[in-house]
């Protein structure tokens, strides 16, 4: 039968259905946990493997060795950026959000986060965090509501 | 070791909705089409079936377990690929090569119309710890910072970007897949706004509900179904990192593309000067001149000044999405590869007819869009 096809909107229907994943956890392994306890104190950890010093921290480096946990203890820029303007399904934000990759001097990889709504993005940028109050951390990423330039 | 080759496609959809039929009918269809070219019949003559999919694309845990029936395919060796259709070739072509298995039929679907929550989906492809619980307001966010990256390296302009959108959307004008084809003008781009900066509104793709089907075959096999096979010269893929580490990205570059694009030019002792059509990734304006200077392996920016001089045009030499690309054709998902394959399959068959000249090898070239960096290259030859 399947030369017929339905030749109007009448003749099909559809099955609402939900997603397969409504809720989970998910385990942030052993550098994930002191990531997240190093943000609840205000703190951004990255990892050195060997000479390098790499943010975010995995437990393990681009030459499949074991890195070591430690404190980005340098100044922050604005790598790159984006002006975010519509969503996927293609509504006009209120405003234009922007993201930018931020870096620390002398180190690979990098975090990407909001930019203080208001501020024009610029490369070079140098920006700081900026946390939430320390009682209303949770170790999650979005413990910095955004980066400010100062 | 035997050399592989195609010796049928199907297709069905290449619509930006298919109410009518259900995802597993789409490929039902193509597979129909694809085995009704190739003159065999899957339940005897086909050894191996793949199915490139994702569970959430579905919708339905486990989904690999409704990949057999509508290939024709139950009770008979199947596996999924979590990933682009251009990857299942890879394991298609590897089958093959064994000895074990003659006849191959690979195959990748979209019916992302049925998808309700698509931004969700993408926003769980996020790194759960570095990324995704700041809900980013577009999760292929990323994709503006590559562009921007890109521009940098390359020296190109918003204008030189939106020369891809101009050339691509024309080009797929007499594609009958290409739903999202249009008479565009440069101002139309620069003017319709902008989705992510530097990403004009008309330089991102939108997405297709479709299925395509490919049967592959060793070359004792292939010649006795077809007189005229298309011959799989060289494939290469290559997977960069996940969103959780920027290690190893390099920011307006696609090494992973450069890479694959290495494995199958060694593979087929070609090179791009060889190519006589370049079908590549474009869901992104800019991602058609990085992905020329990455398969090209030519220092970043080469492509925009063949772009600006008209060098990629339908009717040069070496004419870059001819079919009007993702651009034209739309995003579906896993199967935006294979959509790209087909293009290149009927150009080397003669059967497109919107081809300016002859075409006797192509290069295909997948990537599975943002937030992923895992990019297939395919070299095909009449």
């Amino acid at each position: 039968m399947s030369w017929w096809k339905p030749r109007s909107h009448e003749d099909v229907i559809f099955y609402p259905g939900r997603q397969e994943t409504e809720e989970y956890v998910y385990t942030p392994g052993i550098h994930g946990k002191q990531f997240a306890e190093a943000l609840i104190k205000g703190k951004i950890l990255g990892m050195k493997c060997g000479d390098k010093f790499i943010v975010p921290p995995t437990t393990f480096c681009p030459d499949f060795s074991e890195g070591e946990l430690v404190e980005v203890d340098t100044e922050w820029t604005v790598q790159y950026y984006t002006e975010v303007y519509r969503d996927l399904y293609g509504n006009q934000l209120e405003e234009p959000v922007v993201m930018i990759l931020v870096q620390p001097l002398g180190w690979e990889g990098g975090l990407i986060h909001y930019l203080k709504p208001g501020i024009k993005p610029e490369i070079g940028l140098r920006v700081r965090p900026v946390f939430k109050p320390e009682e209303e951390r949770r170790g999650t990423i979005d413990d910095i509501l955004y980066w400010e330039p100062y | 070791m035997p050399d592989v080759a195609i010796i049928g496609a199907g297709f069905y959809g290449f619509k930006p909705s298919v109410p009518e039929l259900s995802f597993r009918e789409l490929v039902f269809e193509a597979a129909r089409r694809a085995y009704a070219e190739a003159g065999i019949d899957p339940r005897k003559d086909i050894a191996g079936f793949i199915s490139c999919q994702e569970d959430f694309w579905e919708g339905i845990a486990i989904a690999d377990e409704f990949a057999p029936e509508p290939l024709g395919g139950v009770l008979r060796p199947t596996f999924t690929v979590a990933g682009d259709l251009l990857q299942g070739i890879a394991q298609a072509y590897m089958m093959i090569k064994t000895g074990l298995f003659d006849i191959v039929a690979v195959e990748s679907h979209s019916k992302q119309s049925d998808i309700k929550t698509l931004q969700e989906i993408y926003e769980l492809a996020l790194d759960p710890l570095y990324l995704r619980k700041l809900r980013p307001p577009n999760p292929l966010f990323m994709a503006g910072i590559d562009a921007q990256a890109y521009m940098m390296e390359a020296g190109a302009s918003e204008e030189d970007l939106a020369l891809v959108s101009v050339k691509n959307r024309n080009n797929g004008i007499d594609n009958p897949r290409a739903s999202y084809s249009s008479t565009i003008t440069l101002d139309d781009v620069i003017s319709s706004g902008y989705y992510m900066k530097p990403i004009k509104n008309l330089e991102a793709a939108g997405f297709t509900d479709g299925a395509v089907v490919f049967v592959l075959a060793s070359s004792e096999v292939a010649r006795k179904f077809t007189d005229d096979p298309v011959w799989v010269k060289g494939i290469g893929w290559s997977t960069e990192t996940g969103t959780g580490g920027w290690n190893h990205h390099v920011w307006g570059r696609m090494i992973s593309a450069r890479e694959a694009a290495k494995q199958a030019f060694k593979m087929s002792g070609l090179n791009l000067t060889d190519m006589d059509s370049i079908e590549i990734e474009d869901r992104f304006t800019y991602l058609e001149p990085l992905f020329l200077d990455e398969i090209g392996l030519s220092t970043i920016g080469y492509s925009v000044e063949l772009l600006r001089t008209g060098d990629l045009d339908k009717n040069a030499h070496m004419p870059v999405n001819m079919s009007g690309g993702s651009q034209s054709i739309g995003v579906l998902l896993e199967a935006t590869g294979g959509a790209r394959l087909l293009e290149a399959y009927l150009q080397l068959k003669g059967k497109a007819g919107y081809r300016h000249h002859e075409v006797e090898n192509a290069l295909v070239a997948s990537w599975r869009g943002p937030p992923t960096y895992t990019t297939s290259v395919l070299i095909l030859s009449r």
